[in-house]
């Protein structure tokens, strides 16, 4: 019992010791901060080591199945489906006639009178929208063809669309045509006009080109002009479009039906429509979904275990285990890299931007077992999913990242892993910031040094910074030109200009003892603002806001000066190479000022304005004294 | 050089309203709030010329005065408002100037550019003035009223102050802070801290001034609007909170999901609120009546209903005017980077909630929240460094603390 009395006051003893209480709170300060200053080299490390170890692990994180369904209202695969083989045939004979047509060569004009008159045979109203956009590349130029089924049962202020571009997504609109798509579409036209049961307008469009035919007709349709891009008027307008399905149907057969559903600038549709239509691909289809179009290990014919040689005995779990992570972890890539860029994966990727949930169905080509009969099927009972609603789908679910189509992962369980690495770099800044305001003085005639506080050059590392994102600017709009853009010279030129710029730091005398060096602060502000970005961005794209953490994370808290000006030289050229590389890269640049410049895809401005500069400043630091 | 730097100033301010920007920024809920909308002023003014009350609606809740402004001098063309903009913004810049060079009892300074600039880039207080907000009128009028304060004209102050009220009910705090500031003078006392000096015989006289401004003003409205009906709808809307528009301030979210019956209560809650600062902090710094003011701004830019970006801009501009408290400043790198991550999130949230659809109000809400932190940690600091300046630099083996 004594024991216990002698504790609890030992206890209360250290809790609340005796002596002026403002004297303790001021030990008891300084002690905290000792303790979080020492160990600061260590937290930064285990935040940037769990911040990339979790990205790492994003393909096997424990994730929630795609089984549930947020929006009871959506009722996925429940009704009876009509679509049979007499529709089958129908498509079919339409794909007679567009295979003729493509036999034939036919232009866009031919292409568009032919679409327009069969939807117009249909008893539907049809229209043609031709479009022209011109770049720094050139002009292109399609025509658009569209139909509108009012709803019989409202008054159409809300609408589907149910499109399908001329291009199929093969190879990113490698040529590739979508005639089976297209044909699904005249059919399915055909088909969903005997039925009283629309409670929502349907558009079916049909875009010409790849991405630019449909951006064409949804600024057209939401009357949204853009300054290099003709396109007429829409002459049939319907209701406000809430969800778009998107088909692309290449091969001859398939065997899997793809979800694809990256929109442009890292936005997502809801993914309550993606979870109906894997349930009902599945259940009323009888179609495996799988996410983009490469196969679950346990489908796919050659597996990793076949590669490895036979005399080593790893056990099956291992290699099944392996096998998992790396289809899974392939998808987490295919995904950051659709979502990072900003590119989007398909003619939906165009529908987000005006706030309508839209994915394609991406038919993988195969020998088999399915075709028209099942896509058919699919297309009407998810039609039918998306008439059911009542209000939009709710704002929750729109954060998530996919693993393959039956797993999910929630966003608590994603973005840590980017805010970890941004908080890392925000520590690192704030402790150059601390260190750059105090200095050993030797003034004193005591002799033993003490610490004095020093001034902090901001207002000048503040220009540096500015001065480097408005240089970031001038290269933005150097590479608009049609001059640079249309050569790989000119865009090499660019990148040369804008990495010799900094070297007038070489020339910065160096800074008293008195005063805080540059280099310093601006490497502190410059961790500071690159992990403000970071955490900025995570919410709005995370695929980017992670790769900006890979890329940036470590490097910009490595830069520092060095004595001599030829390892100075050394290292700002590292910067020089991660900051400005991706302008050697031609065909790059060019798609992605195309993407700008027709689709507004806000990557090569980011690039430009935001990431290389950044990287830029880090060059600085290492080059000032 | 100061003419210089100011002339070209207002020349790229002058071309930058004359692009399409204004376009983009004019329906933005963090630039003008229901109360400072120029939209909403266009439709006041074009239901009064056709002869319909437009305090009969719910939209428009700008002062009387505007209108008898719109509609007798002034055009309410945009032309005519991108040059009054400038204008109001090159007064205000001005008008800190001489503050600062009141402060200071000097003719001139290096620091008066700096000073321009600083009131003229800062994108709290440019993107309103883009936006045509009216709450640029009223900063300028603050600030018109803190020179004339500081230069001792007291009777221009006080009109100036009367507009202020008049327009924007919540800058009620500031009368007793310059009330304090015509009573003595601007110049830096805070390292000396000492009883209040002035002499209080002239402060009656001084209220009743300001009384007689603002009723003249009352009755001007009241007879241009030929009737009370604008005061439920300007002074009303302040206190009573109608429109619950977005805006970057702490009032909207809570009353959308505040219970009816609760209303009245925390109405008056948020309103007394704002008052509760006024005695403390003229109180402490009796001495130095600027910087009392000063700290009030930072009040109304973190706590008023329907603050708009140039409320809590108004204030960190205002910083520039007193470099002597810096380096007693405690964590202005924290709030710095709290006001980079704010003007990153306000404008991102409201984008996912209103544009994309993505997010819900609680997006937007919580980045107010951080704007809000953002915010309160400036106006703690300033407070902090205000005080702790008399108290001089820390001396070997001891240090300053707080009890």
């Amino acid at each position: 019992m004594d024991i216990l009395r002698g504790k609890i006051r030992a206890l209360k003893q250290r809790l609340r010791p005796d002596g002026d209480v403002n004297v303790i709170r001021l030990q008891r300060r300084a002690k905290m901060t000792a303790v979080v200053r020492q160990r600061l080299p260590l937290l930064k490390f285990a935040l940037f080591a769990i911040g990339y170890l979790w990205m790492l692990a994003l393909p096997i994180i424990p994730t929630e199945t795609t089984e549930k369904m947020d929006e009871n209202a959506l009722l996925p695969g429940q009704v009876h489906t009509h679509w049979n083989w007499a529709e089958v045939h129908t498509a079919d004979r339409y794909l007679e006639q567009l295979e003729a047509l493509r036999d034939n060569n036919a232009t866009s004009e031919q292409r568009s009178d032919y679409l327009v008159k069969e939807f117009a045979k249909l008893g539907l109203a049809a229209s043609a929208q031709p479009y022209q956009f011109s770049t720094v590349f050139g002009t292109s130029d399609g025509i658009n063809s569209y139909a509108i089924l009012s709803s019989p049962r409202t008054s159409g202020s809300e609408a589907i669309v149910i499109s399908a571009s001329w291009l199929s997504r093969t190879g990113e609109g490698d040529g590739t045509l979508n005639l089976r798509g297209v044909s699904t579409i005249l059919a399915f036209a055909a088909f969903v006009r005997r039925y009283s049961l629309w409670a929502k307008d349907l558009v079916f469009v049909i875009s010409d080109g790849y991405l630019e035919g449909m951006q064409a007709w949804l600024s057209a349709y939401h009357g949204v002009s853009q300054p290099n891009v003709q396109a007429a008027d829409l002459e049939l307008t319907s209701g406000v479009i809430w969800t778009a399905l998107n088909i692309d149907y290449p091969g001859h057969s398939f065997s899997h039906l793809g979800i694809y559903h990256e929109g442009l600038n890292g936005r997502l549709p809801n993914q309550d429509l993606l979870r109906s239509f894997r349930r009902i691909s599945r259940g009323t289809g009888g179609v495996p979904v799988i996410l983009y179009d490469r196969l679950d290990p346990k489908d796919a014919e050659s597996s990793f275990g076949d590669l490895l040689p036979k005399w080593i005995p790893i056990p099956s779990t291992i290699v099944q285990a392996v096998e998992k992570y790396y289809y899974f972890g392939k998808n987490v890539v295919r995904h950051a890299n659709y979502q990072a860029r900003g590119i989007g994966s398909g003619t939906h990727a165009l529908f987000h931007q005006y706030r309508i949930d839209a994915f394609t169905m991406y038919a993988l080509p195969a020998t088999g077992p399915h075709g028209f009969h099942s896509i058919g099927r699919v297309l009407e009972s998810t039609l039918r999913t998306a008439n059911n609603l009542l209000e939009r789908l709710h704002a929750s679910f729109f954060f998530y990242l996919l693993t393959n189509a039956d797993y999910s992962l929630k966003i608590g369980s994603f973005l840590p892993s980017a805010i970890l690495v941004s908080v890392a770099m925000m520590f690192g800044g704030l402790r150059l910031w601390t260190d750059a305001g105090w200095t050993r003085s030797l003034t004193e005639e005591k002799g033993a040094p003490r610490w004095v506080t020093r001034p902090r050059p901001v207002l000048q590392v503040v220009t540096i910074m500015a001065s480097t994102h408005l240089v970031g600017a001038a290269m933005f709009w150097a590479i608009n030109t049609s001059w640079v853009a249309n050569s790989a010279f000119g865009c090499v030129l660019v990148a040369l200009c804008a990495s010799a710029l900094p070297l007038i730091a070489l020339s910065a005398p160096p800074s008293g003892e008195d005063e805080a060096s540059v280099s310093s602060v601006l490497k502190s502000l410059n961790l500071c603002f690159a992990s403000t970005i970071i955490s900025a961005v995570a919410v709005l794209n995370f695929s980017l806001a992670a790769s900006m953490g890979i890329a940036l994370g470590i490097p910009l808290s490595l830069s520092a000066s060095h004595k001599h000006t030829p390892v100075r030289l050394a290292h700002y050229t590292c910067y020089v190479i991660l900051g400005t590389a991706w302008l050697y890269y031609h065909s790059g640049v060019t798609k992605m000022i195309w993407d700008w410049q027709v689709l507004g895809v806000w990557f090569c401005p980011f690039l430009c304005i935001i990431f290389s500069p950044l990287v830029m400043q880090a060059g600085i630091v290492c080059l000032l004294p | 050089t100061l003419r210089l730097v100011f002339a070209v100033l207002v020349a790229s301010r002058l071309l930058l309203s004359s692009t399409s920007i204004n376009d983009y920024l004019i329906h933005d809920h963090q630039l003008s709030s229901p109360l400072t909308s120029y939209l909403n002023l266009q439709e006041g003014i074009y239901l009064f010329q056709n002869g319909i009350n437009p305090y009969s609606g719910g939209v428009f809740r700008h002062s009387p005065l505007y209108l008898s402004l719109f509609t007798t001098f002034l055009s309410p063309s945009k032309a005519m408002a991108s040059v009054l903009w400038t204008l109001c913004d090159s007064v205000g810049a001005l008008s800190l100037v001489r503050i600062w060079r009141a402060r200071q009892r000097v003719q001139s300074s290096p620091r008066d550019s700096l000073i321009a600039v600083l009131y003229f880039l800062n994108p709290y207080l440019l993107l309103p003035s883009l936006a045509y907000s009216t709450s640029s009128i009223e900063n300028t009028l603050m600030l018109l009223s803190i020179m004339s304060a500081c230069e001792g004209t007291a009777s221009a102050s006080l009109l100036a102050l009367a507009f202020l009220l008049h327009l924007s009910l919540s800058s009620v705090i500031l009368i007793v802070p310059i009330t304090l500031l015509l009573l003595t003078d601007p110049t830096s006392r805070l390292t000396t801290p000492k009883p209040f000096a002035g002499s209080w015989r002239k402060a009656p006289v001084l209220l009743l001034e300001l009384m007689m401004y603002f009723g003249i003003l009352t009755l001007a409205s009241t007879i241009v609007c030929d009737g009370l009906s604008w005061v439920p709808q300007t002074w009303g809307a302040t206190l009573t909170l109608p429109d619950l528009t977005p805006n970057p301030g702490l009032w909207w979210y809570f009353f959308t999901e505040m219970f009816d019956h609760f209303r009245p209560f925390f109405l008056m809650v948020f309103s007394v609120h704002l008052l509760i600062y006024v005695a403390p902090i003229c109180i402490k710094f009796q001495y130095d009546a600027l910087y009392a003011t000063f700290l009030l701004v930072g009040v109304l830019g973190v706590f008023k209903a329907y603050p708009t970006l140039s409320d809590p801009g108004i204030f960190l501009s205002m910083i520039s005017l007193f470099p002597e408290t810096y380096a007693f400043m405690r964590h202005p790198i924290v709030t710095s980077l709290l006001h980079l991550h704010a003007a990153l999130l306000l404008p991102l949230f409201h984008q996912l909630w209103l544009v994309q659809g993505t997010g819900n109000a609680n997006f937007f809400y919580a980045s107010t929240l951080v704007f809000a932190c953002a915010n309160g940690a400036a106006l703690v600091d300033c407070v902090w460094s205000g005080m702790r300046i008399a108290i001089g630099k820390e001396v070997d083996g001891y240090a300053v603390t707080q009890e």
